[in-house]
């Protein structure tokens, strides 16, 4: 039984890793635009399909595909947030009906362009396995961990240790103040989306080759990083890791008591109960009139 | 007046030839061309198009004195229930063809049967497996290929043979998975020691969890009960996580592109039921594989020639009733005949099921297959 948790416990930490990716982009576009970006879990999705193109056609290097899938992944956030979420500024109810408009949009795109098939990529990465008495993994599984505990921390250093981030964070916490001190909300918004959507990449180029690259690819991701996100705290980014990261534990480990098909089940079940005795979540502030 | 004098003579020119051309029978097709299994859909449009193109290219085939070229009316009913019926439900009565053939998915298949009783339109199915589409008493509803009571009998008797306790699943978490494993635990003999059953929804890619579970039980064999893209994710899981029980497959387990998805490493010793190696050293097959790859650039699958065979029964039960029209009659005769097919012999019994015959293939160490039951067709490596 020991085995089966210790296997379990990394199985779990590994997609919680990628969670917790989705979780940071949703809440921090979440936090400082108040918008929830469902198209989230599609732009996911793209990062691991434009990984395969950059991998196969260009670079041939892995660690190239995923920096060329994020930067592309960046100047689409752009793109998104000038052509759809800015003119959509003030009505929070079109800009979440637009994203769930670019769900569809999005991944019938990729349906177009690369066909239904599933894509396969195999970097050595996947093909190396690391091998702990019977237990065994494939070095994807830590390199997912790594790159995302990286980026948690460049993100953090990011937020707190530049003059962007802390505009970024002024933006968030008092929208009016940040524009009396002169932070142009504009730049900031754009910044949210481009950094959320590099996020989003990043976690596509680093699952789809563990697994598979189809269309579909991003929506289970994305419900379980809106349930961190709501579990965690709204808005809140150390929720966020802790959501994200418990997600995947707790899912996984909950298969060795539970049959497999009700995973989702405890998922979305916590949810609710969060949402019940705790809406707010874990870190977020309790805000008087809106729970 | 002599403006419309010309435009009369014109539009008889090209109208008289029309009089003695052949005529066209439309058969109607439910498949899925798009959404989750766009894949498995296109090998059953394959084997369709190819018997239309063989039947039209030798000219046709003739009731009484007319010739009838083919024709399919395709609607993609994406594996969805929903589509699958209003698809059934528009060539019944729009479209209003003698006939339909297709469908992959069993849920959909499920949900289009009462339609074709209530509109007298046979309905032929050539890939869905779900025993219990045939148990429904309609008698509208035909099924061509084995379903999984009939091949999940082959594969219990030779899982008797081997050494396999306990065994565990991964199934898919629908009519055919659940079926499938219910099924097999019936089959096998009282006391027969399983280990874990697990079941996943379709497009889960992650089988991580069934792993551990399955190590936890010391499994001596997995039975997977899925198609090929999930079984290729879930083998090079299984093995990858350090697990070296024997592999069970379906029958979409067995064929070189399932070999293309992994390799050789990880599928040597592995069984699965199949009803159509297309490699095996039988004039029938031989001919369908060559043809297909001939047309398609790959090799066969048995959807192909499942759904190829189809188009054939479909053909021999209008010519059998001598009407392109009258779906009772085609229905009356489609009970009644017999039809020599690339997956062998094909008649129904009165549930509207078929019993081609079922192999059991097993993967060897250079990534070819040998047949090993049953007996009559036992062959050598590269012959499954």
């Amino acid at each position: 039984m020991a085995t089966a948790i210790l296997e379990q416990f990394i199985n779990g930490a590994m997609m919680g890793s990628i969670y917790v990716l989705m979780a940071l982009g949703m809440v921090l576009i979440y936090g400082v635009m108040h918008v929830l970006n469902f198209a989230h879990g599609v732009l996911f999705m793209v990062g691991g399909y434009l990984t395969h193109l950059f991998f196969f056609s260009w670079t041939g290097s892995y660690p190239l595909a995923i920096l060329c899938s994020m930067v592309a992944l960046a100047a689409i956030g752009v793109v998104l947030e000038r052509l759809v979420f800015r003119a959509l500024r003030d009505n929070l109810r079109m800009q979440i009906v637009s994203s769930l408009g670019l769900i569809l949009i999005i991944q019938n795109g990729v349906v177009q362009i690369w066909g239904p098939h599933a894509l396969q990529m195999r970097p050595a990465s996947v093909e190396t396995l690391v091998k702990f008495g019977q237990l065994s993994f494939t070095l994807q599984h830590f390199v997912i961990m790594g790159v995302v505990a990286a980026a948690v921390v460049v993100l953090y250093l990011f937020l707190t240790h530049t003059r962007l981030g802390t505009a970024m964070r002024a933006t968030s916490q008092a929208p009016e103040a940040a524009v009396v001190v002169g932070i142009d909300p504009n730049r900031v918004y754009t910044l949210t989306f481009m950094i959320a959507c590099a996020l989003a990449g990043l976690g596509g180029a680093l699952l789809g080759p563990l697994f598979l690259i189809f269309p579909q690819m991003g929506d289970a991701p994305m419900l379980k990083a809106l349930s961190a996100i709501v579990i965690g705290g709204m808005g809140s980014v150390p929720g966020a890791i802790v959501g994200g990261l418990g997600i995947g534990i707790v899912e996984s480990l909950s298969t060795l008591v539970i049959p497999t098909d009700y995973r989702d089940t405890i998922t979305f079940g916590v949810l609710i109960l969060m949402l019940l005795i705790r809406p707010w979540g874990i870190f977020g502030v309790r805000v008087r009139g809106e729970d | 007046m002599r403006k419309l004098l010309l435009t009369t003579a014109l539009a008889a020119a090209f109208m008289a030839p029309a009089a003695y051309a052949d005529e066209t029978v439309t058969i109607g097709i439910v498949t899925a061309q798009t959404g989750p299994l766009a894949a498995p859909g296109k090998f059953q449009m394959n084997g369709f198009n190819l018997a239309v193109d063989e039947i039209n290219g030798n000219g046709g085939f003739q009731i009484g004195d007319t010739t009838y070229k083919l024709e399919l009316k395709v609607y993609d009913t994406r594996c969805n229930a929903a589509e699958g019926a209003s698809a059934m439900q528009r060539l019944a009565t729009v479209d209003q063809v003698p006939i339909v053939l297709g469908e992959l998915c069993s849920p959909v298949a499920a949900a289009e049967a009462p339609i074709a009783q209530d509109f007298q339109v046979p309905l032929v199915v050539t890939v869905p497996t779900a025993q219990s589409l045939t148990e429904q008493g309609n008698p509208y509803f035909f099924r061509v290929n084995a379903n999984s009571g009939q091949l999940n009998e082959a594969l219990a008797a030779f899982v008797e043979t081997i050494d396999a306790e306990p065994l565990s699943f991964i199934a898919w978490n629908n009519d055919t998975g659940r079926g499938g494993a219910n099924g097999m635990q019936e089959l096998l003999p009282e006391g027969y020691k399983f280990g874990y059953i697990g079941f996943f929804n379709v497009g889960e890619v992650d089988f991580a969890n069934h792993i551990t579970n399955i190590r936890n039980e010391d499994s001596k064999a997995i039975m997977l009960l899925m198609d090929e893209e999930p079984g290729a994710l879930a083998i090079r899981q299984i093995r990858d996580a350090g697990l070296d029980a024997k592999l069970i497959g379906t029958l979409a387990m067995g064929s070189n592109r399932f070999l293309d998805r992994l390799n050789a490493d990880y599928l040597e010793g592995m069984v699965q039921y199949s009803s159509f190696p297309p490699n095996a050293p039988m004039e029938r097959i031989k001919n369908f594989s060559d043809t297909y790859k001939e047309k398609y650039g790959e090799e066969s699958h048995g959807f192909a020639a499942q759904s190829y065979d189809g188009i054939f029964v479909a053909v021999e039960a209008m010519k059998a009733a001598g009407t392109t029209s009258d779906g009772a009659a085609i229905r009356d005769a489609l009970a009644e005949i017999s039809v020599d097919g690339v997956i062998g012999t094909i008649s129904f019994d009165e549930k509207g099921q078929a019993s081609p015959p079922v192999y059991i293939t097993e993967w060897c160490e250079d990534g070819s297959r040998k047949i090993i039951a049953p007996e009559e067709f036992a062959a050598d490596c590269g012959a499954g």
